[in-house]
């Protein structure tokens, strides 16, 4: 399959581990986005991707453009950023937060969320319409970050492709939606455009979790899927930077493939829910 | 161990007994004594003073029985008395010398016995035997006269006397002796009991101190092992006992034993400390970190270093601690089994204790200096019968047994340890693992995810791009059909044109006819005006003259018209916004048109409100003519009646533009009226009522389109309210608007008239998006299940509106069979709650059937109806809706569902 001059993923030589440092490094110099802790494994997929379509044959050739191209580093940005998301993505998970989370929330008395990596915005959608019908909106600031700021523009818009409205549908229901999802959105041949009113409490804004820092003290801190494209050095920086985040009693939602297990703030925090990843900040 | 002049418990208890009993015996013997003496003198008492009493009656006796012998023989002569007389004179003189005998002791009594011997013995003599002798002799008278002598009888009753007085002294004596013995009896009893107090008081004392000299050693005893205890087993105490006996030397057992448990204790406790402190560690440096300083530290060890061995089936060992006075690096950091001492001791598995230790073995530095180990020692660790680990101990001083010991002991359960820690080490490292591959597999589907984006992504825009070189390539082939097409059309146009041309000279031909006629009135009349010039008929004259005015007036109109309307439709005229003086219009309608009515017969009216304002802007001359077109209508189609003006202030329903001031223009007539059909058609030019209208009235039809135009260049709107053979009103909306007309609408109709149902709120307005909206939705096909008509109806409306194709069933049976009937539907909206057959079952059924598995069910429940929903869901509805619909929401979800996945 690879005669792209890059070895497999899983094998790359000392010198091609080189390149790929080298490579991060300028990408990193050029741009501001550090993924040198990002895992390999998938760095090296993405790569392999790109040069495929470029027809490059080195990792340093691809460094050249990096230079010379103009656009490129952008290209290779938006190669690094794996957006996949859906809205109410793991229904079981907001079917549990609904049930043990939310019940603990309405003892607050304003509530402060953190989406972090929220990618196109379906995520912090869903979260808005289970707050909305729990009646917690009104009372809660939800932040949407994410490195990625065309990602971040899309989510403002609340725009989602009419494709994948049936399985979002699906998705609320299983969640346990006390409404019809159709009261939230309006449809027209190629999108469903959410009601804007859910963005009343929604702040969207650019925050790398590997150079910036924490910048509020949150009673929800959401972060799904992002963990997983970090080696575990860089997962257990962003861990303390969830936890310096957290106020006590706070919640933390980890992707359901992810886990706080081998991190080292495990001990500051106790499982609230095991099969759902929802931990709660000790005291 | 206990000094030779001890003084045991038993040797106290034998002393204390012996005393007791020695004092018993001394005073039995004591008693004994006494009491013998006492029975000697009772004896004597007894024997003695018996003798003496009986043997001084027996001499007295005899005294007698020689008397009476003496005076029997002397009387009777019998030899029997004489025979007595000489037994009892033969035998007192031995009864005498015994009881002298007896006597001893008491010579007064001696003498007082001599007395009567000598009293007795001369009666003997002086008178007993020379009477006897006389007698003997036959002397019977001498005999009898002896016996009569008074002195021989005085003698006996002396002796007699003398004995009495004998034998009192004796009994007074005896009486004496027993008062003697009584009194010594009771001083017996005195002392016997004194004695019973001293021993018993003697033996209390003596057991109270023997006792106490015993219980206070064993409190002692007792008070130290108390303290050791509630010391929380402090062994460190030793107890001291200051006596010499068994409880000393059950204190110094004691303190042997507490010596040894303190050993134990230590081996226990260093034991614990050190398996406690690696109790929990989780890496295996950590433990051997933590294990080695603590059995060094233990065992006063100046250096220590512990190897674990890589994996049972390695045969490396790798330094994981080690121990020393500094942090500099001591001892290598691996082994390989068999290399050096410490290879050696992992085969041979037992310890190895090196004592003279070779001068370069291993040099122990302190910041000091560098000093000679002298002993090390060299443990295996053991698991399982493998070496697992090896620890290598060095000091400067020996390793005692206690130290042995406790390396033993350690060593022991450290194997376990090593072994467990490995075990979950290689489970953290599996689990560790399992999640790293878990994310990765996330990561890895979500780039794959994403990936086939792209790639749809690509293949998108391939198709686009293919799309637009077909597009250019139609394009190319369209530019020529396009250049064919245009000849075409130049053509067709230069015919139309011609046409049009035609069309126009038919028009001024018609125009021509239209403008001949009043002008040959015009002309013939004013031709015979001038002919009868001379006649003078005056009221012909002015009978011509007025249907010259008139035929010229029409002809004024006509062409004004004809101009004002093609400059509209020119988009040539052009508004003029000024100040109105609206209080004047009255009169000057009044003025206008008054007359003209008048001469038809009609009433004229006009009237203004109060709250017209005197100012608007807008523009004058517009809406005279306006008002001139409406009013000479509403003139011209009323035979009887009143036309009336009626001006207020007031807005129309539907604005073009907005404005502060809105004025109201009602024009109305009595006359004929407009059709309701016509309506539309009455302000399309050149159209009047009908054909045969136009002929009787007259006049172009071309004043109410005209009027229409101007209105809507005004920013105004014309509404009309009439019915057939009862009248028309014009209602003319006009604004104040001092800037002008800025933004004009678009002037387009939106009529969008649908029956609305009771249940169904229909919005008008309709989304943004909407063009192509009947593309998405035109030639679907939807099933309606519903029980009420009335929603069917609004529904079916609604969606036929967006192109679909509507199939109503009106329950859930009818539905199911509409089902079998119908070929490509593409979504079924399904009412809950209906007779017979309700929702969820007929859900159910189709579900149940093999094509409809994915068609997608839309549910219409009700809206406070929770459980409805969840069983809806169940059941297999796709989604719901609640009730009331919203049309809008409707068409939102029918998209969402009939999109194409
Ligand atoms: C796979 S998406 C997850 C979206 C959403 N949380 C979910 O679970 O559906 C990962 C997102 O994390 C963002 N991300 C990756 N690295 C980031 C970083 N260092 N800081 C902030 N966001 C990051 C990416 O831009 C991407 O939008």
């Amino acid at each position: 399959m690879n005669d792209q001059g890059l070895s497999q993923e899983d094998y790359l030589t000392p010198m091609e581990e080189m390149e790929i440092d080298l490579f991060l490094e300028a990408v990193y110099r050029l741009s501001g986005f550090d993924f040198r802790k990002y895992m390999r494994s998938s760095i090296v997929r993405r790569l392999q991707n790109r040069m495929r379509m470029e027809r490059a044959t080195t990792i340093s050739s691809m460094q050249e453009k990096l230079f010379h191209e103009s656009g490129f580093v952008e290209k290779i940005l938006n190669d690094f950023s794996i957006n996949v998301t859906e809205m109410f993505r793991d229904p079981d998970f907001f079917k549990v937060f609904r049930h043990t989370v939310v019940p603990e929330l309405k003892k607050l008395a304003s509530i402060r969320i953190w989406h972090a990596g929220c990618a196109t915005g379906e995520e912090v959608y869903s979260m808005a319409i289970l707050l909305k019908e729990e009646g917690l909106m009104e009372k809660t600031t939800i932040y949407a970050t994410d490195m990625n700021e065309e990602v971040l523009e899309k989510a403002k818009k609340g725009m989602f492709s009419l494709q994948k409205m049936q399985t979002y549908t699906k998705n609320y229901l299983q969640a346990g939606g006390s409404e019809a999802f159709s009261e939230y959105y309006t449809a027209d041949n190629h999108f469903a455009y959410f009601e804007p009113s859910l963005l009343k409490n929604i702040i969207f804004a650019q925050h790398n979790l590997v150079t910036d820092s924490s910048f509020n003290e949150f009673h929800v801190i959401i972060c799904r899927n992002v963990l997983i494209y970090f080696t575990s050095e860089l997962q257990n920086e962003v861990q303390s930077l969830f936890y310096e985040s957290l106020c006590t009693d706070g919640f933390l939602g980890l992707g359901n493939k992810e886990s706080l297990r081998f991190s080292q703030c495990a001990t500051g925090y106790e499982e609230f829910s095991t099969l759902q990843k929802i931990y709660r900040k000790k005291h | 161990m206990i000094g030779k002049n001890r003084f045991g418990i038993s040797a106290k208890i034998i002393t204390g007994y012996a005393v007791i009993i020695v004092c018993l015996v001394i005073s039995i013997f004591v008693v004994n004594n006494q009491l013998s003496t006492m029975q000697k003198e009772r004896n004597f008492i007894i024997h003695h003073d018996l003798q003496v009493h009986s043997l001084t009656n027996e001499i007295e006796k005899k005294l007698l029985e020689m008397e009476n012998g003496q005076r029997g023989y002397v009387l009777t002569g019998s030899e029997r008395f004489l025979k007595s007389y000489n037994a009892a004179e033969n035998s007192w003189r031995d009864d005498f010398n015994q009881l002298y005998s007896l006597l001893a002791d008491n010579p007064s009594q001696q003498n007082n016995l001599i007395n009567i011997k000598k009293a007795m013995m001369s009666w003997v003599n002086e008178t007993g035997e020379p009477i006897i002798a006389l007698k003997k002799n036959n002397k019977n008278a001498a005999a009898v006269k002896g016996l009569q002598q008074e002195n021989s009888i005085q003698n006996v009753e002396n002796i007699r006397s003398q004995f009495e007085q004998f034998r009192s002294t004796e009994i007074s004596l005896t009486e004496k002796r027993a008062a003697h013995l009584d009194s010594r009896n009771k001083n017996l009893t005195y002392g016997l009991i004194s004695l019973l107090v001293v021993v018993i008081a003697l033996s209390i004392g003596l057991a109270l101190f023997i006792s106490r000299s015993i219980v206070n050693t064993v409190k002692e005893v007792i008070a130290s092992i108390k303290a050791m205890t509630s010391n929380g087993g402090d062994v460190s105490k030793r107890i001291f006992v200051k006596t010499k006996d068994e409880i000393r030397e059950l204190a110094h057992a004691t303190n042997d034993l507490l010596d040894s448990v303190e050993k134990r204790d230590w081996l226990q406790k260093s034991t614990n400390g050190i398996v406690g402190q690696y109790q929990g560690k989780a890496t295996m440096n950590e433990l051997g970190t933590t294990f080695i300083s603590g059995v060094a530290r233990s065992t006063d060890a100046s250096y220590g270093a512990i190897y674990v061995r890589e994996s049972m089936d390695s045969k490396k060992f790798i330094k994981k601690g080690q121990f020393a006075g500094t942090a500099a690096d001591v001892g290598r950091d691996v082994f390989t089994i068999g290399e050096g001492l410490v290879g050696q001791c992992a085969i041979e598995k037992s310890p190895l204790l090196i004592e003279n230790v070779p001068n370069d073995y291993i040099l122990v530095s302190s910041a000091l200096g560098e000093a000679q180990a002298k002993n090390v020692i060299i443990v295996p660790v053991l698991f399982e019968g493998d070496t697992i680990a090896v620890l290598e101990l060095a000091t400067l001083q020996t390793f005692t047994e206690e130290h042995k010991a406790l390396i033993e002991n350690v060593t022991k359960t450290f194997g376990l340890t090593v072994d467990s820690i490995s075990g979950r080490m290689e489970i953290v490292r599996l689990l560790k693992e399992s999640q790293a591959l878990t994310e990765e597999l996330q990561a890895q589907s979500e780039e794959l995810q994403t990936q086939s984006e792209e790639l749809q992504m690509q293949s998108e825009e391939l198709r686009m791009i293919n799309e637009q070189l077909e597009q250019r390539s139609l394009e190319a082939e369209g530019k020529s059909r396009e250049l064919l097409q245009a000849k075409n059309e130049l053509e067709e146009q230069a015919q139309e044109l011609s046409l049009s041309s035609k069309y126009k000279s038919e028009f001024l031909a018609n125009m021509s006819h239209e403008l001949r006629t009043p002008l040959n009135s015009i002309l013939i009349l004013s031709e015979m005006l001038a002919e009868n010039a001379a006649s003078h008929q005056l009221a012909e004259d002015e009978e011509f003259a007025r249907v010259i005015h008139s035929s010229g007036q029409d002809l004024l109109h006509l062409i004004n018209d004809i101009l004002d309307l093609s400059k509209v439709e020119a988009g040539k005229l052009e508004m003029l916004f000024n100040e109105v003086n609206m209080s004047e219009l009255p009169q000057q309608l009044e003025r206008n048109f008054a007359h003209v009515a008048q001469q038809k017969g009609l009433d004229f009216r006009v009237a203004m409100e109060n709250d017209v304002p005197p100012l608007i802007y807008t523009d004058e001359t517009r809406v005279q003519q306006i008002l001139k077109n409406l009013l000479s209508n509403a003139i011209k189609f009323t035979e009887r009646g009143t036309v009336a003006v009626h001006i207020s202030s007031q807005a129309p329903k539907e604005k073009r533009v907005e404005a502060n001031h809105w004025l109201c223009f009602a024009v109305s007539d009595t006359g004929i009226g407009i059709p309701k059909e016509k309506h539309d058609h009455i302000f399309e030019a050149f159209q009047q009522g009908d054909g045969a209208t136009a002929r009787k009235f007259g006049g172009t039809g071309l004043g109410l389109s005209i009027s229409l135009e101007f209105i809507k260049l005004l920013g105004g709107t014309l509404e009309l309210e009439s019915e057939e053979g009862k009248g028309s009103t014009f209602y003319m909306y006009l604004p104040s608007l001092p800037e002008g007309v800025t933004t004009l609408a678009s002037v387009e109709e939106e009529t969008v008239l649908q029956e609305v149902a009771a249940t169904v709120e229909v919005e008008e307005k309709l989304p943004p998006n909407e063009q192509g909206a009947l593309g998405f939705f035109s030639g679907k096909t939807v099933l309606i299940t519903d029980d009420d008509q009335r929603n069917i109806f609004a529904l079916k409306t609604a969606l036929q509106n967006e192109g679909m194709q509507v199939i109503t069933a009106a329950n859930g049976h009818e539905c199911l069979t509409l089902l079998e009937e119908t070929e490509n539907l593409d979504l079924i909206l399904m009412d809950i709650m209906m007779p017979v057959m309700d929702g969820y079952e007929t859900i159910q059924a189709i579900r149940a059937q093999e094509a409809y598995q994915d068609i997608p069910i839309i549910a219409l429940t009700a809206k406070a109806m929770k459980n409805d929903r969840e069983k809806c869901l169940e059941v297999g509805a796709s989604d719901y809706v609640s009730k009331p619909l919203k049309i809008e929401q409707l068409f939102s979800v029918m998209r969402v569902w009939i999109s194409n996945q």
